[in-house]
C-alpha cells in the first residue's frame, strides 16, 4: 500500500503544474495535453476545436462582447472567451462581426459558442490529469 | 454543406470526435464511442424532428 502511494505520489509530482496546464489550454486549446505528454489527444482537440471556430466565423457569426444589458449575449461571450488565444486572433484580425442576415448567422454562433464550452471541458481535463485525477 | 442536415452532421462530428478523445484513452475504444456519439447525435436529432413534424406539423 505504501509502494502504491508512493508511486502516486512521485507521478503527481512529476507532472507540470495544473493551474499552468488549465490556463495554456485555455489560452491554445490543445496545448494543456501537449504539456502533459499527450500529443495525440492534444492534435486532434486542437485541429477540432480550432475547425469549429474557423466554420462558425466562415459562417458569418459573431463574437459577442460583453454586454450587462443583454443576458443572453453576456454569457455568449463568456462561452467564447473561453477560447483565449483564437478569440483574440480574431478580434485583432477584424472577423466575427456577425453577419445578421446570413442564413448561416446561427449556426455560426451556435460553433462558436459551443467550441468555447467544449474548451471548458478540454481545459478542465488537462487540469484532472495534471493533479493526478486521471491517468495522464 | 449549408442544409440544415449538413450542419448538423458537421457539427454532431466536432462535438463527438472532443467527447470521444476526453472521455477514453485507447484509439480503438475512441473511434468507437465517437461514432456512437455522432449516430446518436444525428439519428436522435432526426427523430426528433419527426417527433415535431407529427406533433406540429
Amino acid at each position: 500500500m505504501a509502494e502504491t502511494s508512493s508511486t502516486v505520489s512521485t507521478s503527481v509530482r512529476d507532472l507540470p503544474n495544473a493551474w499552468l496546464v488549465a490556463g495554456l489550454a485555455w489560452l491554445v486549446p490543445g496545448s494543456g495535453h501537449l504539456l502533459l505528454g499527450m500529443t495525440r489527444k492534444a492534435g486532434i482537440l486542437c485541429g477540432v476545436l480550432l475547425l469549429m471556430m474557423i466554420i462558425g466565423l466562415a459562417f458569418g457569426g459573431r463574437l459577442f462582447p460583453f454586454q450587462m444589458s443583454e443576458p443572453l449575449v453576456f454569457l455568449a461571450a463568456i462561452a467564447e472567451w473561453a477560447q483565449l488565444g483564437p478569440r483574440l486572433v480574431a478580434e485583432m484580425a477584424g472577423w466575427g462581426r456577425g453577419q445578421v442576415v446570413a442564413v448561416t448567422y446561427e449556426y455560426g454562433n451556435t460553433f462558436l459558442i459551443v467550441a468555447g464550452l467544449l474548451n471548458v471541458l478540454v481545459a478542465l481535463d488537462a487540469f484532472d490529469r495534471a493533479r493526478g485525477r486521471r491517468q495522464a | 454543406m449549408t442544409t440544415h442536415l449538413g450542419v448538423m452532421i458537421l457539427f454532431a462530428a466536432c462535438v463527438s470526435a472532443v467527447f470521444a478523445v476526453l472521455l477514453r484513452d485507447r484509439p480503438r475504444d475512441e473511434m468507437r464511442l465517437g461514432a456512437r456519439i455522432f449516430l446518436s447525435l444525428v439519428f436522435g436529432a432526426y427523430g426528433l424532428g419527426w417527433i415535431m413534424f407529427a406533433a406540429f406539423g
